[in-house]
C-alpha cells in the first residue's frame, strides 16, 4: 500500500500536467477539426492564465476563476476569429504563429496584469478533484459535440467546404463556434495551468507550450475528440518514460516518438476512419 | 407553368476567358432539364454559378422566383438547391447513411444548441431524419451498403449515394452534374427512371449529361451551350437534329436522328 | 551622426542576416509548401560545423562558410527525405508537414545543445576576418560588409536562378505540381532534393555569419534567425526573393533604432506587430503577389 501511494505522489505532477495538456489539445482539437491549424489556445490560454492568476492572489473563489477565466479567453477567441476568419488556412497559421510571438512581449509589458518579466506567483494549488471535474465536463461536451449537428457540420467543413456550403451548412459561423469553444476550454486550461506550475510568466505561454498542444492533438488523433485526450496524455508521459529509458537523451526520443508517428501513423493514434476500413476488412473476410 | 429556375443573360470571366456569356434559359417547374454542350463548353462553370460556389460577373439568376446570382452557396441550400458533382465528392471517413444524413442538414430543424444538449425533440427528428436517409438509399438502391464505408464502394455505388444525399435535403431543384458518367447502359438507364420517378413527385431535375441517349430518353427540354453561349434550346430529338448543335459536337459532319441509337 | 551611421550599419548587417535566413526559409515554404520550424536548427548546425572547421582545420574563412552551408544542406536533405518524402508520397497537407518538422526541431536543437555544451560558443579571433575597413567616417567591420554583400549576391543570384533557369522552372513547378512535373520530364525527387539542399545552404550561411557576428554558436541561434527570418517572408512576400531581402534589412535596420531610441523590450513588440499587421491587411507581402493558392 505504501508502495502505491508513493508511487502516486511521484506520477502525481505527471498525471494533473497531463489533464491541463488535455484541455489545451482540446482547445486545438475542435478549430482543426473545422479545418484550421492555428496556435491561437496559447493566447486563450495565456488570458485565462493570467487572469485566473490575479484572481486567486485576490482570493476569489474557485468557481468564479475558472468561469471567469473561460469567459476571458471566448472574449479573446472572438476577436481572433472576427479578424482571421477572413484568411485562409495557411495564413491562419502564419498568423496565430505571430500571434503567440505578440503575446508574449503584451505579456512582458503589461505588468500590472502579468507581473511582467518577473512574472506571476499563485499562492494556491491546484486541486486535483476540481481539475479531474473540468476536464470530465469537458469530455462530455465533447463528446456531445460530436455527435451533434455541430459536429457533422465540421466533419463535412473540414474534409470539403465547398460541398459543406451546398449543404446548406454557413461555414462562418462553424468556424466562429469552434474559435469561441476553443477559447472557452483554452482560458479555463490556462487558469488550471497557472496553479498547478503556482508560477507563470512570459515564457509559460510561449512557443514550447504551443508545439505541445499542437504535437498531442495531431499524435492522438485529430478526427476524434478522445485523440487530444489520449495524445496529451502519451506526450505528457513521454519524458519521464524517455527518462527511465534514455535519461539525457529525453528531447531527441521525443522527437524521433513523434516523427515515428507522423510517419506512419499520420491520422494519429485514435481515427474512426482507420477503424471502420479495418471493420470492413475483417467483414468482407469473413 | 412557371420556372423554377431563369438565367437572364448571366457571364462569368475568369481574367479575360469568358467561360460563361450572356446565358438565358429557364428549366421548368416539375420537369427534368438537360444540359449539354461539347467538352469545355461551360456546363460545370454554369452548375457552380448557379450553386453559388461561383459569382456571376453580370446577369440574374432566379430560383423559384428568388434572386440568388449573389447569394452565398448555403443561403441558396436553404432555399431549396441539392447538387451532386462531376468528380463525385464524398465525405471521407462516414458511411453511407452518414453521408445521406449529412445532406439533410438544411432540414434539420434543430438548433445547434438543443442539438448539442441531446433535448428529447432533437433524438426525435434526428431518428426521423435517419429513417428518411434508410429510405432515400432504399430508392437509389443502395440499402445494402448503409453501414459501409462511402469510400469503399464501387464508383457507380458512390454516385447513387452522393444524389441520395442530395435529395437528404428535400430539394425543389436537384442539380446533377453528369450523374451516368462511368455507368454502363443499364446502370445509366436506372438513374434515368429515377428522374423520372421523381419529377412525377415534385422535383424539378437540371441534368448536365453527355450521354445522348439518356438525354433523348428522359429530359422533357434541353438546353445546349457551347463556348459558354446559348446556341439551342428546347426537344431534346429537335435540338440534336438543330445544324448549330450537329456543328459544335461533330464539326462540320451530319448525322440522321435515326442514328442515335448507336451513340451512348 | 557617427553613432547613427555605424548604428546604421549594425541594423543592415543584422538584417542580411535575417534576409538570408528568410530566402531560405521562403525558398521551402513558397516552392514545397512547408512550413519548417526545423529550419532554424540548419542554421544553428551550420554554425557548428563552420566552428569546428575552424577550430581544428585552420582553413580560410571562405571554405569554413563552405563548410557550415555544405553541413546545413546535407541536414536539409535528410530531414526532407526522412521527415517530408513519406508525407509527400502520401499526399499529406502542411500540417503534417509542420509536425514533422516539429519534431525534427525537437531533436537537432537537442543535439546541438549537446554539441556545444549547452553553452554559447564563439569563433576564434584568426579564423575570420576581424579586421576595420574602415575607421573614418564610420567605422565597418569587415565581417559586416560580408554579410550585407552575401545577403546581396544570394538574393539576386536566387532570384535569377528561380526566374531565369531551367533549374529554377523545375523547382517552381515541382512545388505547383509534382505530378505534372514529372510527366513533363522534370525528376521531381530529385528537384526537391535539390530546393532543401539550397534551402539549408542558404539558412546555413546565415547560421554561420550570425555565428561569427554575435559570437553565440548554440542552438538558440537559429531560433532567433527563425523567428526574424520567418517576419521577413511574411512582410517582404514570401514568393519573391528581393522582397524577403529588403525586409529582412528593413526589419533589422527598424530593430536596432526602435532598440536604441525607444526601448529593448519593445523592439519586438514593434516587429511582431508589423508582422501581424500585414498577415492581415497585405499577406503576400510588400514585393509578393497571388494567393497562397496550390494545385
Amino acid at each position: 500500500m505504501d508502495n502505491l501511494s508513493d508511487l502516486w505522489a511521484t506520477y502525481r505532477s505527471t498525471v494533473a500536467f497531463a489533464m491541463v495538456n488535455a484541455m489545451f489539445a482540446l482547445s486545438t482539437y475542435v478549430v482543426l477539426s473545422a479545418g484550421f491549424l492555428s496556435f491561437s489556445t496559447v493566447v486563450f490560454g495565456a488570458m485565462g492564465g493570467f487572469v485566473g492568476a490575479q484572481m486567486v492572489i485576490h482570493g476569489l473563489p474557485l468557481a468564479i476563476v475558472f468561469i471567469v477565466s473561460g469567459l476571458a479567453g471566448l472574449l479573446v477567441s472572438m476577436v481572433v476569429a472576427a479578424v482571421f476568419l477572413r484568411l485562409n488556412s495557411h495564413w491562419m497559421a502564419l498568423a496565430s504563429l505571430a500571434l503567440v510571438l505578440i503575446t508574449r512581449v503584451v505579456v512582458l509589458n503589461a505588468t500590472t496584469l502579468t507581473g511582467g518579466v518577473n512574472g506571476l506567483g499563485i499562492p494556491m494549488a491546484l486541486p486535483l478533484d476540481w481539475l479531474t471535474g473540468i476536464l470530465v465536463l469537458t469530455v462530455l461536451a465533447f463528446y456531445a459535440l460530436y455527435h451533434s449537428w455541430f459536429g457533422i457540420a465540421s466533419r463535412v467543413l473540414r474534409e470539403d467546404p465547398s460541398v459543406a456550403a451546398c449543404m446548406g451548412v454557413d461555414l462562418r459561423k462553424v468556424q466562429f463556434i469552434a474559435f469561441g469553444i476553443s477559447g472557452i476550454v483554452g482560458g479555463v486550461g490556462g487558469a488550471a495551468m497557472a496553479m498547478l506550475l503556482q508560477y507563470i510568466s512570459p515564457d509559460t505561454f510561449f512557443l514550447g507550450i504551443a508545439f505541445t498542444m499542437i504535437a498531442a492533438t495531431v499524435l492522438g488523433g485529430s478526427y476524434h475528440w478522445f485523440g487530444p485526450v489520449l495524445g496529451a496524455a502519451v506526450y505528457t508521459a513521454l519524458p519521464s518514460l524517455m527518462q527511465f529509458i534514455v535519461p539525457s537523451l529525453q528531447d531527441v526520443a521525443n522527437g524521433v516518438f513523434l516523427l515515428l508517428i507522423m510517419v506512419f501513423l499520420p491520422r494519429g493514434l485514435i481515427d474512426p476512419r482507420a477503424m471502420r476500413l479495418r471493420r470492413s476488412a475483417k467483414g468482407r473476410s469473413s | 407553368m412557371s420556372a423554377i429556375l431563369e438565367l437572364d443573360r448571366a457571364s462569368k470571366s475568369f481574367g479575360g476567358i469568358a467561360a460563361v456569356s450572356e446565358l438565358s434559359f429557364v428549366a421548368g417547374r416539375g420537369r427534368v432539364t438537360g444540359l449539354m454542350g461539347p467538352n469545355g463548353a461551360g456546363k460545370t462553370t454554369v452548375i457552380n454559378l448557379i450553386s453559388g460556389l461561383l459569382t456571376c460577373d453580370s446577369g440574374s439568376i432566379k430560383l423559384d422566383g428568388a434572386e440568388i446570382s449573389r447569394s452565398k452557396p448555403h443561403d441558396i441550400g436553404a432555399l431549396g438547391l441539392a447538387r451532386t458533382y462531376q468528380n463525385v465528392r464524398l465525405i471521407s471517413g462516414l458511411t453511407a447513411l452518414e453521408q445521406v444524413v449529412a445532406g439533410s442538414f438544411v432540414k434539420r430543424d434543430t438548433s445547434f444548441i438543443a442539438s448539442f444538449l441531446h433535448t428529447p425533440a432533437a433524438r426525435r427528428r434526428m431518428r426521423a431524419l435517419r429513417d428518411k436517409a434508410m429510405h432515400l438509399l432504399e430508392r437509389v438502391g443502395m440499402a445494402h451498403a448503409a453501414g459501409t464505408l462511402a469510400e469503399t464502394l464501387s464508383y457507380g455505388e458512390q454516385r447513387r449515394v452522393e444524389i441520395a444525399r442530395a435529395l437528404g435535403a428535400d430539394p425543389v431543384l436537384l442539380l446533377l452534374d453528369e450523374p451516368t458518367a462511368g455507368m454502363n447502359p443499364q446502370e445509366s438507364n436506372e438513374i434515368g427512371l429515377l428522374t423520372h420517378r421523381l419529377r412525377d413527385e415534385g422535383l424539378s431535375i437540371l441534368m448536365v449529361e453527355h450521354n445522348m441517349k439518356l438525354v433523348v430518353d428522359f429530359c422533357d427540354s434541353v438546353v445546349v451551350v457551347n463556348f459558354g453561349r446559348h446556341i439551342a434550346d428546347g426537344k431534346p430529338l429537335d435540338c440534336i437534329k438543330d445544324p448549330k448543335v450537329q456543328e459544335a459536337y461533330f464539326g462540320k459532319q451530319r448525322i440522321d436522328a435515326d442514328g442515335l441509337g448507336a451513340i451512348g | 551622426m557617427e553613432l547613427f551611421a555605424s548604428q546604421l550599419l549594425n541594423g543592415l548587417s543584422l538584417g542580411s542576416l535575417y534576409g538570408l535566413f528568410g530566402i531560405g526559409f521562403g525558398l521551402v515554404f513558397a516552392t514545397l509548401g512547408i512550413l519548417n520550424a526545423a529550419q532554424g536548427c540548419y542554421a544553428s548546425w551550420a554554425a557548428i560545423a563552420a566552428l569546428v572547421v575552424a577550430e581544428r582545420a585552420g582553413l580560410p574563412f571562405p571554405l569554413i562558410m563552405f563548410a557550415g552551408m555544405g553541413a546545413a544542406a546535407v541536414v536539409a536533405v535528410i530531414v526532407d527525405q526522412m521527415g517530408f518524402q513519406p508525407l509527400r508520397a502520401r499526399g499529406a497537407d502542411m500540417l503534417g508537414a509542420l509536425i514533422t518538422s516539429i519534431a525534427f526541431w525537437m531533436i537537432l536543437d537537442s543535439l546541438a545543445g549537446f554539441a556545444t555544451g549547452q553553452q554559447s560558443l564563439s569563433f576564434p579571433p584568426q579564423s575570420y576576418p576581424g579586421q576595420m575597413l574602415l575607421t573614418q567616417p564610420v567605422p565597418l567591420p569587415a565581417m559586416q560588409l560580408i554579410a550585407i554583400l552575401a545577403l546581396v549576391v544570394v538574393a539576386i543570384g536566387t532570384h535569377l536562378l528561380m526566374t531565369r533557369s531551367a533549374i529554377g522552372s523545375a523547382i517552381r513547378a515541382v512545388g505547383w505540381n509534382p505530378v505534372s512535373a514529372a510527366l513533363s520530364g522534370v525528376n521531381s525527387r530529385y528537384v526537391i532534393m535539390l530546393t532543401a539542399a539550397l534551402s539549408g545552404a542558404i539558412s546555413g550561411l546565415a547560421g554561420t555569419l550570425g555565428g561569427v557576428l554575435t559570437s553565440n554558436v548554440s542552438f538558440t541561434l537559429g531560433q532567433g534567425l527563425m523567428l526574424k527570418g520567418f517576419a521577413a517572408v511574411v512582410v517582404g512576400g514570401y514568393s519573391d526573393v528581393r522582397g524577403t531581402a529588403i525586409a529582412g534589412v528593413v526589419l533589422g535596420i527598424l530593430e536596432v533604432f526602435v532598440g536604441q531610441y525607444f526601448s529593448a523590450s519593445y523592439r519586438d513588440a514593434f516587429t511582431y506587430s508589423l508582422l501581424l499587421v500585414f498577415l492581415l491587411v497585405k499577406p503576400q507581402g510588400l514585393f509578393g503577389k497571388g494567393s497562397f493558392v496550390r494545385a
